[in-house]
């Protein structure tokens, strides 16, 4: 200690370590809050209600549709993002990226002015759907927030396979196409799986947008992230507890379950 | 094989071919730009197309004339509800400016050297530690205030705080600075972790072994390397800062109708006292009904958003998760 501890700079491993340690143990104590404020007993009370199991299988299929179509826009447009060059790329993709950086709130603000319009008027008369305070809005909300973000994911994971198979494959004679589907789908495979899982789990986690575009009517459109402001405006604190709950545990699970099929958590 | 055959059959196959190709590269780039096109589009039709927001309409108009009084009439009838004349507009780009500014150093100051202990040395459970800030990405903003409400307003923090005096929930300054805090400093480790990890240790190694200190060898090897990926990654703090909603409004909620004593001395003579939050401001107003005055503020957000998110594009971040 003392002299040759600073010399030789040893006190910047150890001013390191100990500010992860803090900063990881404000994060445990975070997520850990809900359990120690609620207590076993409720925990299992408020687990064994059906009013928690609706809400959370209502989160699981509303999240399921809506990563299904940002799968379906998002793989294609990773591709195009990822191997594809165009002139203004920057400000293209700054573009294509807004729905993410910007607050979800005023994605909700924001699709509030635009269901009254051109498409969607025509889709909502045509087929006789009102998308909006019901649950076609929380599925648009959900797209609207995780489609760009799933095309964003995509084209990290394409980014990964160096693009010289595609080249070794076109040249052997095979298709565009045929070499889209037989060479880059099944080396992305474990890249599109794992982002699969992320997109998903960031379509559970719409709230912000639900609050402006959508609003909240018991059992139809409350998913559990806004079954959470409503309980709390409610000043239900063991529901919205053992709410929160579920949400870490789906959200933990996910990113762990990512972490397993050997997706990274930074897409750099 | 006839002699005359095998000297036409290869360029008659290559001629054929050739133009076959063409044709499919053709229809896999537009099939793939298509759908690319499809998101540019929306983005920007979702944008772009809520600009007649801002005009003050009929309806607005005469409702005023039943709700409002004096010169806010006058004022809200403008061109995007007159925000510019509203001093609680410029109080809270002031407010919001600050806290996030403050909040990204402070997540600067803690997690790169985080960020740097994660990557580079021995720590046990380094999975458990990755699997929990990527799941704060993904837990739901409303989740997160709770969790803050629960963890600051019960138990042993209640109790210290209520010795000390003053309180971290409903506050402006300890309060708005830890809630914006979570996400931001969550999502800029990641990207510093990534930036780090991307720096070979190598090199390090070397200045070490040449006689300089720790310290040393992370100031004047790695920190130069790592440049441009720790100021893309203070840029996302700051970006993801600005875009917070959910915790702020569960942690703070809103200031604007709270009486001036409530605030005290310093955040009167910064002129951040009743103020709130840009994005829980633009929630307030629509919910409230000055619709165009909410619109404005939120493409004041976007216009941030945007100008943020080109610069992160332009220094080279390849990608991030929200």
């Amino acid at each position: 200690m003392g002299n040759g501890f600073l010399a030789r700079g040893r006190w910047w491993p150890a001013v390191t370590i100990s500010i992860a340690l803090a900063a990881i143990s404000f994060y445990l104590l975070l997520v850990l809050s809900n359990w120690f404020y609620l207590g076993l007993a409720d925990t299992v009370y408020f687990f064994s209600q059906p009013r928690m199991w609706q809400r959370f299988w209502l989160t699981v299929w509303t999240s399921t549709i809506s990563m299904s179509l940002s799968l379906v826009i998002g793989i294609p447009a990773g591709y195009a993002l990822s191997r594809f060059s165009f002139p203004c790329r920057n400000l293209f993709a700054s573009i294509v990226d807004l729905p993410i950086v910007v607050s979800p709130a005023v994605i909700g603000a924001f699709l509030f002015g635009i269901t009254t319009r051109f498409p969607f008027d025509l889709i909502s008369e045509h087929y006789n759907i009102y998308i909006g305070r019901n649950v076609y809005g929380v599925l648009l909300v959900q797209f609207t927030v995780t489609c760009a973000f799933c095309a964003r994911l995509m084209k990290a994971s394409f980014d990964m396979i160096p693009p010289k198979f595609e080249l070794v494959s076109r040249s052997l004679g095979a298709s565009n196409f045929r070499t889209f589907f037989k060479v880059v789908l099944p080396m992305a495979k474990n890249g599109i799986l794992a982002s699969m899982i992320v997109v998903w789990a960031r379509a559970a986690a719409e709230w912000e947008g639900l609050m402006l575009f959508v609003g909240a009517s018991e059992g139809e459109t409350d998913i559990m992230p806004f079954a959470i402001y409503l309980d709390w405006n409610g000043g239900m604190m063991g529901w919205v507890t053992s709410m929160t709950i579920v949400c870490i545990l789906m959200a933990v699970t996910a990113m762990a379950a990512m972490r397993l099929i050997g997706g990274k958590s930074s897409v750099w | 094989m006839s002699g005359e055959e095998c000297s036409r059959g290869p360029s008659a196959k290559a001629a054929s071919p050739g133009k076959k190709a063409a044709s499919d590269r053709l229809l896999f780039k537009t099939f793939f730009y298509s759908f690319a096109g499809f998101l540019f589009l929306f983005s920007a039709y979702l944008f772009l197309s809520n600009f007649d927001q801002l005009l003050v309409t009929e309806a607005a108009v005469k409702t005023r004339e039943l709700t409002t009084w004096g010169e806010d009439r006058e004022i809200l009838n403008l061109f995007a509800g007159g925000f510019w004349k509203d001093p609680y507009f410029w109080k809270s780009l002031n407010l919001t400016l600050m806290i996030t500014i403050l909040t990204t150093i402070l997540a600067s100051l803690v997690g790169i050297p985080t960020a740097y202990a994660l990557s580079r040395y021995r720590i046990p459970g380094k999975t458990v530690i990755e699997v929990l800030f990527s799941s704060m990405l993904v837990i739901p903003a409303s989740s997160v205030g709770l969790c803050l409400i629960v963890m600051f307003n019960y138990g042993p923090f209640w109790h210290l705080q209520e010795k000390l005096g003053f309180r971290f929930a409903h506050s402006i300054f300890p309060g708005m600075i830890i809630a914006s805090f979570v996400l931001s400093f969550a999502l800029g480790l990641s990207a510093w972790k990534a930036t780090f990890d991307s720096v070979n240790p190598r090199f390090e190694q070397v200045a070490r072994s040449l006689g300089s200190s720790r310290w040393r060898a992370f100031r004047t090897v790695t920190l130069p390397m790592a440049k441009s990926g720790l100021a893309a990654g203070i840029i996302l703090a700051w970006t993801r800062a600005m875009a917070e909603f959910g915790a702020v409004l569960f942690f703070c909620g809103t200031f604007r109708e709270l009486p001036p004593a409530r605030f005290s001395n310093l955040e009167r003579a910064l002129h951040i006292d009743q103020a709130d939050w840009l994005s829980v401001a633009i929630w307030a107003q629509v919910e409230y009904g000055n619709v165009e005055y909410g619109f404005a503020l939120a493409y004041i957000l976007v216009l941030i958003g945007g100008i943020s998110v080109y610069a992160m594009h332009r220094i080279g971040a390849k990608g991030y998760i929200w």
